[in-house]
């Protein structure tokens, strides 16, 4: 059994024909979506059909990092250059656990392209920076620069003032090294994944833009969740525009604050939310008054929703295309065990197919 | 003539752009015609006749009685002109305003006076994050004109200014002035965390010192410049504050210098 009508089992296609008619009906529909490349796809595809307004589950972590390319913009390297070409690598504060692999696996291997053919490595710190983790700090001896004191944007502009040769009124630990070392160095790489204001990543940015002035360098962005980043590249390709994006006017419409799907719920504009996430364990957060469709990973119904289908994973259930940042660009994700659940992407397109027969209010 | 006034009928039940409701637009327009334009932002849009009951023929100077935190963009675009809003406004009130006068009586939502070009916007109560800011993907914020808030401001006002004056008149959040190219910052209240954070010229001019300051901005001491007079008395005619903000040589801090260094925050010295 895959899909219920409030706590109620009922065959897949009654439950499509109920969330056909709580789409056609609402006024202002908001999905948050957590899929894959091909789920995603459908899922926008669907919101522009509807009017709806989209965001990703998690979109209050993305917004930075969002903004990061639509407000500021930067200077960015794919891992397979930056292991190639960096002699110089610096992680600038905390990098996900997630993406510890792939900095192993450039502290184990030296640039062919450098003259020295050596690497070193940095760690810039703030005050609530996280050590490298005891095997990558081993293998990648990277040598902290900053202060325990001031926040990780601070220590930034102070680095920055001193890479312009300018004054700060604090002096960072490890700072003429850093200092020689970037000055010397023929493609530094600043590592770094997101930072919960965007003022930091602004000023790791301008540092970037300075540097690049009289030589060479360049960032590697980590996003927090690559399968989150791949939601934010397809509504990208496929909008004009990431996520935080509504068709409420039929036109795509990007705004990260009247497109924020929670505050939207939060105040009461929003009078329906479809909810997909692909992660196990996962459940909405529980609306009193607001009808829910659900699309989840789990067996039983979601208490509250109205309609709760049940989805297989991509790269488990079915085959898939999610985004890789060791790559940096998606990859195909082949069903490691694959089973009869079916994919958004399916459930989707049941749900298209059943909008065709319900009184969609136009755009 | 009477303003032509919008009053509200009840709270609306989604967000409303407003944009369309300003004396550049609304002059010669019969009040028929005024009535079925189309200001909701849901999948089936409500109209002003659904919201508003109209009175009054003075297009150059409009009312809105009684207001909503989902009244958006409220005055923007406006070239001429007087309007009033009796209540609270939602976001972007005064959106790339280019002449003309908004005094909002209650509260403002986020980036009231965003991209504002020209003309002076007044808000009697408090003002959300962003005043004067730029929205996604715009390379400045306010480029001319005035803001004054007379109530506290949330963060990050002031983001990437060009030019004009935001005068914040109970305090502000964090970031005041962040990535300001220039233009001045007055306020009167507390400061939050890092003001005037990556700026490159421009002015924050406060009623006391800072308590959290960047540590790329470096202390000028005591100046003694024709400036802060000239300033001091312009917010006094103005009717912004009622006494001097910096008095006699106040104290100067230089910055921030992770970027160009020639902002410049000041204060009364003590």
């Amino acid at each position: 059994m895959v899909a219920w009508i409030g706590s109620r089992t009922v065959p897949l296609p009654t439950a499509i024909e109920q969330a056909a008619k709580l789409l056609a009906k609402s006024r202002c529909p908001v999905f948050s979506l957590d899929s894959d490349i091909h789920g995603c796809r459908s899922l926008i595809a669907l919101a522009e059909q509807v009017g709806a307004t989209y965001d990703h589950v998690n979109g209050r972590d993305l917004v930075h990092q969002v903004a990061l390319h639509t407000d500021i913009g930067g200077f960015f390297a794919t891992a397979t250059e930056v292991q190639r070409r960096a002699d110089v690598i610096v992680v600038v504060g905390d990098v996900p656990a997630v993406h510890h692999d792939l900095l192993l696996s450039l502290a184990a291997t030296t640039p062919d392209l450098p003259r020295s053919g050596k690497r070193r490595w940095f760690h810039i710190r703030g005050k609530a920076t996280l050590a490298l983790s005891g095997k990558l700090q081993r293998r990648a001896k990277a040598v902290d620069a900053g202060s325990s004191d001031l926040p990780i944007d601070a220590v930034l502009g102070v680095l920055r003032a001193s890479l312009a040769a300018r004054k700060a009124s604090v002096v960072l630990d490890n700072i003429d090294a850093f200092l020689g070392t970037v000055a010397n160095a023929d493609f530094p790489v600043f590592v770094f994944s997101h930072f919960g204001d965007a003022a930091s990543l602004t000023m790791l940015q301008g540092m970037l833009i300075d540097i690049n002035k009289k030589r060479r360098a360049t960032a590697l962005f980590l996003p927090s969740d690559d399968d989150a980043w791949g939601m934010v590249l397809t509504s990208t390709w496929m909008t004009g525009f990431p996520p935080r994006t509504g068709f409420s006017t039929g036109s795509p419409v990007y705004d990260p604050w009247l497109c924020d799907v929670d505050r939207m719920i939060a105040g009461e504009e929003a009078d329906l939310h479809l909810w997909v996430s692909e992660r196990d364990e996962v459940d909405p957060p529980r609306r009193s008054g607001l009808p829910t469709i659900v699309l989840t990973r789990s067996d039983r119904p979601v208490a509250g929703a109205a309609v709760t289908v049940r989805i297989g994973k991509a790269g488990l259930d079915h085959d898939g295309v999610v985004y890789s940042s060791r790559i940096g660009t998606l990859r195909s994700a082949v069903a490691k065990a694959p089973s009869d659940l079916p994919s958004v992407y399916v459930i989707v397109e049941q749900l298209q197919h059943a909008l065709q027969g319900e009184d969609v209010a136009s755009c | 003539m009477k303003p032509l006034t919008f009053t509200l009928r009840s709270e609306p039940e989604e967000r409303l752009d407003l944009s369309g409701l300003i004396p550049d637009r609304l002059g010669g327009m019969p009040v028929v015609e005024i009535a079925g334009l189309s200001i909701g932002t849901s999948r089936s849009p409500a109209i002003v006749g659904d919201i508003f009951k109209i009175t009054g023929t003075d297009a150059a100077n409009i009312v809105f009685a009684g207001g909503s935190g989902r009244f958006d963009f409220v005055g923007a675009e406006m070239k001429t002109g007087h309007i009033r809003v009796d209540g609270d406004v939602g976001a972007r009130a005064g959106r790339r305003m280019a002449g003309g006068t908004l005094v909002i009586e209650g509260k403002a939502g986020l980036q009231a006076g965003s991209g504002l070009k020209n003309g002076r916007i007044e808000i009697n109560g408090d003002a959300g994050e962003g005043v004067g800011g730029p929205m996604a993907g715009e390379i400045h914020g306010m480029t001319g004109g005035l803001i004054i808030v007379r109530g506290k401001a949330g963060h990050r006002s002031g983001e990437r200014m060009r030019r004009g004056i935001i005068a914040l008149l109970k305090g502000c959040g964090d970031y005041a002035g962040l990535n300001m190219v220039a233009g001045t910052i007055v306020v009167a209240g507390r400061v939050g965390h890092y003001p005037g954070h990556l700026m490159k010229r421009g002015s924050l001019l406060f009623d006391r010192r800072p308590a959290d300051l960047s540590p790329t901005f470096l202390d000028c001491g005591r100046v003694d410049i024709a400036f802060q007079a000239l300033f001091d008395r312009y917010l006094m005619e103005e009717k912004i504050l009622d006494r001097p903000l910096l008095g006699a040589k106040p104290t100067r801090l230089g910055g921030d210098n992770a970027v160009l260094g020639k902002g410049e925050i000041m204060f009364p010295r003590g």
